[in-house]
């Protein structure tokens, strides 16, 4: 029965081809430590999930934005969760990154043929930056309100243009509002649409080159 | 990377993945287990740590000490590092170096070589990065001190932590002259709970020398703590601790201890923090728990803040008391000599001691245990109590909190002292706020307001001292100065001036309407009737006041002489400035009313007919003004009809018919009678209406 | 080397694969389901007795309209609602408490002392001074608050 309802979408959708071309194509034998990539992209998953969430109550606002944070966490059930496992999602989220990128270093995997693959990820690395550094003034509480106040003071010490990348954050000469509006804007709209079409890039180049071997300590010179 | 090796790699790849396995499901397996493993760990941390919230942002708290997320914490060590014009290098240009450096490793490794270990100058670099990083991160977690963290093993930081730390953050800005105890204590500003209920008194004062003075607790936690306790330390005797500070192993207490040498050790500023914490700079508690005990409440003084800070600080023999034996009798200092040994046993000890000693004892009773020798401190008096050196005890920011405290204390205790004076005294006629209200001792007759502040606009200090002291006879005050008679000595007699006039800037009546005629208008003879018929008889003959039908002062007074004898009234007479009361226009048609009432010769008619008194005419009405508001129905003698005045009472009969010396009615008004006070409570009665009573009872106290 | 054992193994791993995917997955639908139908679910606050005001200022055989304030907490926000109620007494000792809120599409219907009934403006809707439809689309009689009297106050259970 299950055979047939599948027989039936694979001759209307192809999916069998793009199944086996995906999942059942042939991959070197690796090690543990090849599962940090898909191990980022899990968080990624994490925080995209939990974050989707976090907008149902979530407003940014300087006057609502800490009582609906207050309002996820002790109010809402499992709110504690969704927000838990967000914030610590990114935490985890830099973390599985860097350690990816630093196995990626180390194993060379970013040599032919896969150099665009690591621009991405580099890319990559940028927008979780950046997700961290806007998603850190969200709940507007104290340690947001200041963090952020400093780590935008920080970008505007850029020489020559400092002061003016300081204001094209805040929206303004201090923090306010409008920075709590557009950090949140990026957080949700322009950040995920580029981690979804940098991943989606890296994705593909994945399959199509395949993953890297493990190296040899003792290879070919 | 040549093309050749180029080449080699993707055949060397091919042939591995034949090798291979699929990437479902080996591969995804391990991934599987892998985000598991995440996803768990990830609920573990939610659950039992959770997602911090701080308190709201508050951009106007400049004292938060700002953090970045902890993944930024590197970039924001380097800063350090980097002062001033050098923080470009840390800002910008290590960051971009690492992001290009990234973007170009592909083309700066270009070898064919890919494991670690061949490529060392690379594993170089970013096992050096890395380390770099995470050294950078540990430096920061170490430099930032996190308040909640020294709390650990500090008993009065971890107070503070749980529970002000939340709302007011790591320190506190205590404005001068805050009596922190009892804010602490009361809880006094928004949102702010009185903590009385959960923390104990002791660990209030600990909070308070915390708050204050921070690094004192630093300093008890470093020298005492390994034997003491805060609470055990906190507020107690500073002379106490000054002798074990200064004595060091020769302070008694202390001479079993190894103990290092306090002088040598604790440098004066550490000494005056760690006392400054031990006894809080705190006026209110500093007074209650060293100056109280001789004090009271508070201390009258008049001196100004230097002076007083002089005496406090060199202590000595300040006190002069005067020998009271020039003043009182042998019975009455014994009395106060039983009082203050224990003040349980006498009943008018306390009268005593109020009217005597607490102006300068305040309300707190001076302990002796020796009778003999409290009566002999007592009838010598002299210099009698010998105050410490407070300067060499207490620091400069206590003795500082100690005289404000003081000071303000003594300022304000004149008011509170004519409050109960006035209570006592006054408000039986003039009600609790001077609001007025029917004159008991003149039937159908209004005491008007004396807290408006027309009224105390109009009478200075002087005018209101004459008025307690001599009393108003006319209108039946009875004169309230000793000197007249009285029961108030002139400090009493001032102290109710200064609570009277407190009301000039904030009183607590108005005018009532049917007074204030400026608003509205009432015909001359309307306000000829209720205001100036009270003294000068309803058809204008004269009362109290003289007749404004008698020809003489017709012929004394021009029409613009007794318009401005009512504006501006009659110093000599009670007879007050109706200018402030009534408009212009209103005692000019009074004027003109007075004018054109008929002259004639019919003087004063005297009052009563001594001799002979009718109950019903005479008596009944002096009693129901002056008795019946309290003599009724609620116990006691009852004066509501004759049938009761002849037989209620507490020692009836009241009144014994023809026998005034052994009527308690009759004893009770002339003030023969000695056990309580005399009656009515308002002041003796007119000596018209004491001879009233008394020729009625002479007569046999008929009912008729 | 036995394949059919390999193959075994594969579909076991494979099988484990799914189940895993399956268990996290719930581990996000079913929390996140929770979360979302949270303030859903959530029970009606506890009804209250609110004071309306002074019994003796009901017309008999008018309906009154009383207005108070109450306080609602919704999400993270407190917020003060008007609370509108006709009251309508025959004999000054029962009472009945109405809502002023037409029963069709919610609009606020309000008494036409000349015609002796409510009227909705927004389609021409008729309630009695009992609260019974006299005319027009709405499905049924005015909502009614349970009332009582104390102390010559009139209360509404309400929240």
């Amino acid at each position: 029965m299950i055979a047939k309802i599948a027989n039936w979408f694979d001759e209307r959708v192809g999916w069998k081809v793009i199944w086996e071309a995906i999942f059942l194509r042939k991959i070197p034998k690796v090690n543990w430590f090849y599962t940090l990539g898909s191990a980022t992209l899990f968080t990624a998953v994490n925080q995209a999930v939990t974050g989707i969430l976090l907008t149902i109550y979530y407003v940014p606002t300087p006057d609502h934005a800490y009582d609906s944070v207050q309002y996820i966490t002790t109010q809402i059930p499992m709110g504690w969760l969704i927000r838990g496992l967000h914030h610590w999602g990114a935490s985890a989220m830099v973390v599985l990154t860097v350690l990816h990128m630093l196995r990626v270093i180390l194993l060379g995997a970013y040599k032919y043929p896969r150099e665009v693959t690591w621009f991405t990820g580099v890319f990559l690395l940028l927008v979780v930056i950046g997700f961290g550094f806007t998603g850190y003034l969200l709940p507007w509480d104290q340690k947001a309100y200041w963090g952020s106040t400093v780590g935008t003071q920080i970008a505007g010490a850029a020489p020559v243009i400092g002061d003016w990348i300081l204001r094209v954050m805040r929206g303004g000469p201090d923090l306010s509002a409008v920075t709590l509006a557009r950090f949140f804007g990026v957080h949700i709209w322009v950040l995920p649409a580029s981690l979804i079409l940098l991943v989606a890039i890296h994705m593909y180049l994945i399959i199509k080159i395949g993953i890297s071997a493990v190296p040899k300590k003792e290879e070919l010179a | 990377m040549n093309e050749k090796e180029k080449k080699a790699y993707l055949e060397q790849y091919k042939k591995d993945k034949e090798k291979g396995v699929p990437f479902f499901p080996d591969i995804l397996f391990k991934d599987a287990i892998v985000s598991l493993i995440i996803f768990l760990g990830l609920i573990a941390v939610a659950y039992f740590i959770g997602a911090p919230l701080e308190e709201r942002a508050n951009p106007s708290d400049t004292t938060y000490t700002p953090k970045p997320e902890w993944y930024f914490l590197f970039i924001f060590q380097l800063l350090k590092y980097f002062p001033g014009e050098l923080e470009v290098v840390a800002v910008v240009v290590i960051p971009t170096l690492a992001i290009i450096l990234l973007f170009l490793l592909p083309f700066l490794d270009l070898s064919a070589k890919r494991h670690f270990w061949n490529r060392p100058w690379i594993t170089v670099l970013v096992v050096s990065s890395v380390a770099g990083v995470l050294f950078l991160t540990v430096q920061s977690i170490r430099e930032t001190p996190p308040p909640v963290e020294i709390a650990q093993g500090d008993p009065i930081a971890t107070l503070y932590v749980e529970n002000c730390a939340s709302c007011h953050g790591g320190t506190i800005n205590v404005p001068e002259g805050t009596n922190l105890h009892d804010v602490i204590a009361q809880g006094n500003h928004e949102g702010m709970p009185a903590w009385s209920a959960d923390i104990t008194s002791d660990d209030i004062d600990a909070l308070a020398g915390f708050i204050l003075s921070p690094g004192g607790n630093a300093l008890f936690n470093e020298l005492c703590r390994t034997c003491h306790e805060p609470s055990e330390l906190v507020a107690s005797d500073p002379i106490e601790l000054k002798a074990a500070l200064d004595e060091g192993r020769a302070y008694a207490p202390h001479a079993e201890v190894t103990i290092p040498d306090w002088n040598e050790v604790i440098t004066p500023q550490k000494r005056t923090a760690l006392l400054n914490f031990l006894i809080a700079p705190d006026g209110q508690r500093l007074f209650a728990t060293n100056c109280a005990q001789c004090h009271g409440r508070s201390i009258s003084f008049a001196g100004n803040r230097d002076e007083l800070r002089d005496l406090i600080s060199q202590g000595g023999l300040h006190l002069e008391m005067p020998p009271w034996r020039e003043t009182l009798d042998n019975n009455q200092i014994s009395t106060l000599a039983e009082y203050v040994t224990n003040p349980t046993a006498t009943g008018n000890g306390s009268e005593l001691f109020a009217q005597y000693c607490a102006s300068c004892h305040g309300e707190r009773i001076p302990t002796m245990d020796d009778y003999a020798a409290a009566l002999e401190i007592i009838a010598t008096g002299g210099a009698h109590q010998t105050m410490p050196v407070w300067g060499e005890v207490l620091t400069s920011e206590q003795l500082d909190a100690l005289v404000n405290f003081t000071m303000d204390a003594a300022r304000g205790a004149p008011l509170e002292l004519g409050q109960g004076l006035f209570a006592e005294n006054c408000a039986i006629c003039h009600g609790d706020f001077g609001e007025g209200g029917p004159n008991p001792t003149r039937p159908d007759d209004v005491i008007a307001p004396i807290s408006t502040s027309e009224y105390l606009k109009t009478r200075d200090d002087h005018t209101l001292f004459q008025i307690i002291a001599q009393g108003q006879p006319n209108f039946g005050m009875s004169p309230f100065g000793s000197a007249f008679g009285g029961p108030l000595d002139d400090d009493q007699v001032n102290t109710l001036v200064v609570f009277i006039r407190s009301w000039e800037a904030n009183p607590p009546v108005e005018l009532p309407p049917e007074v204030d005629a400026r608003s509205v208008k009432l015909s001359a003879d309307e306000v000829y009737t209720q205001l100036c018929a009270q003294c000068h008889g309803t058809d204008g003959l004269g009362l109290i006041g003289p007749s404004l039908r008698d020809p003489d002062f017709r012929a004394a007074n021009t029409p613009q002489d007794i318009f401005e004898t009512i504006s501006r009234g009659h110093e000599a007479t009670p007879m007050i400035r109706w200018g402030d009361l009534l408009g212009e226009d209103t005692i000019q048609d009074l004027t003109d009313f007075i004018l054109g009432l008929e002259i004639s010769d019919a003087g004063v008619q005297p009052q009563a007919t001594p001799g002979f008194s009718s109950f019903a005419e005479d008596v009944m009405p002096i009693f129901e003004a002056k008795c019946a508001p309290c003599h009724g129905s609620m116990g006691g003698w009852d004066s509501e009809s004759y049938e009761a005045v002849m037989t209620t009472g507490r020692n009836a009969p009241t009144v014994i018919p023809s026998d005034i010396e052994n009527s308690i009615l009759a004893q009770k008004i002339t003030g023969t009678q000695t056990a309580g006070k005399i009656m009515p409570p308002g002041g003796k009665m007119t000596n018209n209406e004491i001879q009233i009573v008394l020729d009625w009872i002479v007569a046999g106290a008929p009912d008729n | 080397m036995n394949d059919g054992k390999q193959l075994d193994r594969r579909s076991f791993l494979g099988l484990i694969t799914w189940f895993i995917g399956g268990s996290i997955g719930a581990g996000y639908s079913i929390p996140a389901i929770a979360y979302i139908v949270g303030p859903a679910a959530r029970k009606e606050e506890d009804q209250a007795w609110l004071r309306l005001g002074a019994a003796s200022k009901v017309e008999l055989g008018t309906p009154t309209l009383f207005k108070i304030k109450v306080e609602r907490q919704t999400g993270w926000i407190t917020n003060e609602k008007e609370l509108s109620v006709y009251v309508l007494t025959e004999n000054g000792r029962d009472f009945v408490a109405m809502s002023n809120i037409c029963t069709h599409l919610g609009c606020r219907v309000r008494w036409i002392a000349s015609q002796d009934q409510f009227f909705c403006p927004c389609h021409n809707a008729a309630f009695s001074k009992n609260g019974e439809v006299i005319d027009g689309p709405p499905p049924r009689p005015l909502n009614q608050y349970q009332v009582k009297e104390e102390d010559g106050q009139l209360f509404v259970l309400g929240g």
